[in-house]
């Protein structure tokens, strides 16, 4: 079965915008024209340029290159995203297996935790994480992945609460095996599914979290690119300099775009197979 | 800028302009003249007594103070001119200073101008304590002989002419209102001699006032003057460009290039009284070796950040008294950037690598790019500069803590609060038993006996007192205690058909709106 067939047009074409985003981000020193400002060293005799064959998408504040301040942008941007969804399932995954397999106390217990970060408006709480423990990229993961982990814990939590009653889970308890083979054999493997792809829809908001941290300075730092806080940095330049803002800008909208229509495409390739 | 206030601003945006723009129509309908000043930030306490802040803009044209400092320029020295105050006088020993008050003068109530309000209205200013008000504390004792004299006694000799032109603490009110609480004068209330009156005041939004028919001075040519709060950038711009607003600033250095091209748009730039500089450190390694900090400061790239962060309007610091005030040092032994002779000093002090912090205020958009240049230079002598934007509180309370756990570097900005060189060398270089605001922990004996003295003689022999200063600063400059980064320029956007503007940075971002006309 080809792939076009599998995802559809919109869902190769954005697999494709995934693929060649983190191609950037890994190879950046190789595809940048200028990797030295992608990093962050100064050219400032070259400020404020407009897009042209030397900078094809113009230069900042500092002369740098957008260009390659927008791939040096996207290995920030991609890690963050990925890391943040990786970060939360690796807390909401256990706590909802637990929680849906035992019910009971436990049940009531990490529901009511999880009722708790739900309970505040997701943005909000990241940035209030965020002031407090102040800025930096793993700060700012931290503080995504807080306010996300609850989602995967409710979604695991009712994964298992419908395949605990399978019938071959069933047929696996009366042979005695013991709960947590029982959960890490029988149930996670089919709870994961769902979960992945929830997962993979989730990094495109999550990346839009992480960059709306950046972009209120609570974010990665400068130097280092980061498309959030150069939107912010582009910003007062808006109407006269508009290649400052509009090129992470775009970046951000394009990458967020693609990973939720891939995530869209892959849940119904899922639910076609099932 | 107030980042979280963006998303409603732009918001807002298309609509305040709209709403803006009908209602300066509404107030122009009877023909009134009207001055509109689009003011970034907004305006926290009205009371004269406290007021320490922006609400500056209002106070000068609703309240006068006895004198006015007039800065420096090219060849004209700075001087102290009389306002509510005709002349004065200053005893041999600096102690006893008189003050003969302009006759004829009103408030906005219609009571006179005594010598007893004056020291009434002090008095209660100090009663206050509040804001700016420890500027009168060399003052022991005000006396009223007569209606037109006052007289202040001091504890030490203090240049009085010059704290009695304060932009803070300084203004004269009517004895009526001196009962008033804060709450009363943020409800828009008043009652000053300036040539303007308070007539409205909505906090956030805008204040409006309203010519003194009775002003003993020129009759000012505006009817109203209106003060809007506009906290976006982009918003302050598009209000400019489009005759909504008459004069406003903080925009970025960057458009103003774009701004000039406009003709009905005149740029403003000249210096102002705000420095900016980095102070090193000095109680904690490598920093506490003289060799090191000579090194990063040849190492800062002076002109490229006046270049990037202010667009070049921006001029280098001659330490830390910026031109227009006395005691400026025009010839200061400054460094220059030299990458070659950084490394040689360097490598002298034995130091081959190291990780510094350098702390500034989030948000600051020339502090940012001076700190990003000069990690780029610093990174080739083998220097990691990290770059640590903090909210000010957190960024002043982990300087005061134990100097050996805090910053490397502590970047800030320094205005006085009365324009006097001791301002700027006690509170950042006088040895501090708790860091207040010497941040770098400089302590150096003899410098803090040079500028005391020299504060001691400013009332009475302020040449002396001068050359002393400038001696004292060019201790600080050879120790390297601070890296001066740059003086900042005062850029105000007016409309090029508003006539009569000179910017005085003694008050910063101040317009007396009845020197103006159109």
């Amino acid at each position: 079965m080809s792939l076009v067939k599998r995802l559809g047009l919109p869902g190769t074409l954005c697999l494709c915008v995934v693929v060649v985003f983190a191609l950037a981000a890994m190879l950046a020193p190789f595809v940048a024209p200028y990797a030295a400002q992608g990093i962050g060293t100064p050219n400032i005799s070259a400020k404020f340029q407009p897009p042209s064959a030397a900078y094809w998408l113009g230069t900042d504040h500092l002369g740098r290159d957008m260009l390659s301040r927008v791939i040096y942008g996207a290995r920030v941007s991609m890690t963050t995203g990925v890391l943040i969804v990786a970060v939360s399932l690796l807390i909401g995954l256990p706590v909802g297996l637990l929680a849906g397999y035992f019910g009971g106390w436990a049940d009531e217990g990490f529901m009511r935790i999880t009722d708790i970060f739900l309970a505040f408006p997701a943005l909000l709480l990241a940035v209030l994480m965020a002031a407090a423990l102040g800025a930096g990229m793993l700060n700012c993961i931290i503080s995504v992945a807080v306010t996300w982990w609850p989602w995967y814990a409710r979604l695991a939590r009712a994964e298992v609460l419908v395949l605990r009653n399978q019938p071959y889970v069933e047929a696996a308890r009366l042979m005695g095996v013991s709960p947590p083979r029982i959960l890490l054999r029988h149930i996670l493997p089919a709870a994961l599914r769902p979960l992945g792809v929830q997962a993979a829809l989730d990094v495109g908001p999550a990346l839009l979290t992480a960059s709306a941290l950046s972009f209120l300075g609570l974010g990665v730092l400068p130097p280092t690119a980061d498309w959030g806080q150069m939107v912010d940095a582009g910003r007062p330049f808006f109407p006269a300099r508009w290649w400052y803002a509009v090129s992470p800008g775009v970046a951000i909208f394009l990458l967020a775009l693609a990973f939720s229509v891939l995530g869209d495409a892959l849940r119904a390739t899922g639910r076609r197979d099932a | 800028m107030k980042r979280r206030d963006f998303l409603k601003s732009v918001g807002l945006a298309g609509l305040g302009t709209m709403t803006a723009a009908r209602w300066s129509m509404a107030v122009a309908e009877d023909g009134a003249k009207i001055f509109t000043m689009a003011h970034p930030a907004g305006f926290p306490d009205l009371s004269p007594a406290t007021s320490f802040s922006n609400d500056g803009a209002i106070m000068a044209n609703v309240y006068e103070s006895l004198t006015r400092y007039i800065p420096g320029q090219g060849d004209q020295p700075a001087k102290v001119e009389p306002l509510l105050a005709e002349k004065w006088d200053v005893s041999p020993d600096g102690l006893t200073w008189t003050f003969h008050l302009r006759q004829g003068v009103k408030f906005h109530d219609g009571g006179d101008l005594t010598a007893d309000a004056v020291k009434q209205s002090i008095e209660w200013t100090v009663k206050t304590a509040g804001g700016a008000s420890f500027i009168w504390s060399p003052v022991s004792a005000i006396a009223a002989p007569d209606a037109a004299t006052v007289v202040f006694t001091l504890s030490s000799p203090q240049p009085l002419d010059m704290i009695a032109a304060s932009g803070f603490a300084a203004w004269i009110v009517s004895p009526t209102v001196l009962d008033k609480d804060n709450a009363w004068f943020n409800a828009g209330n008043g009652s000053g001699t300036g040539p303007y009156k308070m007539e409205r005041y909505e906090p956030g939004q805008r204040c409006i006032l309203t010519k003194n028919d009775g002003y003993w001075g020129k009759a000012p040519f505006f009817d109203k003057a209106v003060f809007a709060v506009v906290e976006d950038p982009v918003l302050l711009q598009s209000m400019i460009e489009g005759g909504d607003a008459d004069w406003t600033y903080s925009l970025p250095y960057d458009n103003l290039e774009g701004l000039k091209a406009k003709p009905e748009l005149t740029v403003v730039a000249n210096a102002s009284f705000q420095t900016l500089f980095g102070m090193y450190n000095v109680k904690k390694a490598p920093l506490d070796n003289l060799k090191v900090r000579q090194a990063l400061s040849l190492a800062f790239p002076y002109d490229d950040v006046i270049s990037s962060g202010t667009a070049g309007l921006g001029s280098r610091a001659k330490g830390v008294i910026p031109a227009g005030i006395w005691g400026h040092d025009e010839a200061a032994p400054i460094p220059k950037t030299d990458l070659v002779a950084a490394k040689a000093l360097l490598a002298e002090a034995g130091v081959t690598g190291a990780d510094l912090t350098m702390t500034f205020a989030t948000g600051d958009n020339v502090e940012s790019v001076a700190g990003e240049l000069w990690k780029a230079n610093l990174a080739t002598l083998g220097i990691n500069l990290t770059l640590q934007p903090m909210a000010w509180e957190a960024q002043w309370q982990l300087a005061k803590s134990d100097p050996a756990a805090a910053q490397d570097i502590f970047v800030m900005y320094w205005w006085p609060t009365y324009v006097t060189p001791y301002d700027y060398l006690f509170n950042l270089f006088h040895s501090e038993a708790a860091p207040n605001y010497n941040l770098g922990y400089y302590s150096n004996p003899d410098f803090d006996k040079q500028i005391d003295d020299a504060a001691a003689l400013s009332g009475t022999d302020r040449t002396k007192a001068e050359a002393m200063f400038i001696e004292a600063q060019r201790k600080v400059i050879t120790d390297a205690a601070a890296v001066f980064m740059l003086d900042l320029p005062n850029v105000h956007v007016i409309r090029s058909d508003l006539k009569g503007y000179v910017d005085n940075p003694a008050y910063g971002h101040v317009v007396f709106v009845s020197e103006l006309s159109k």
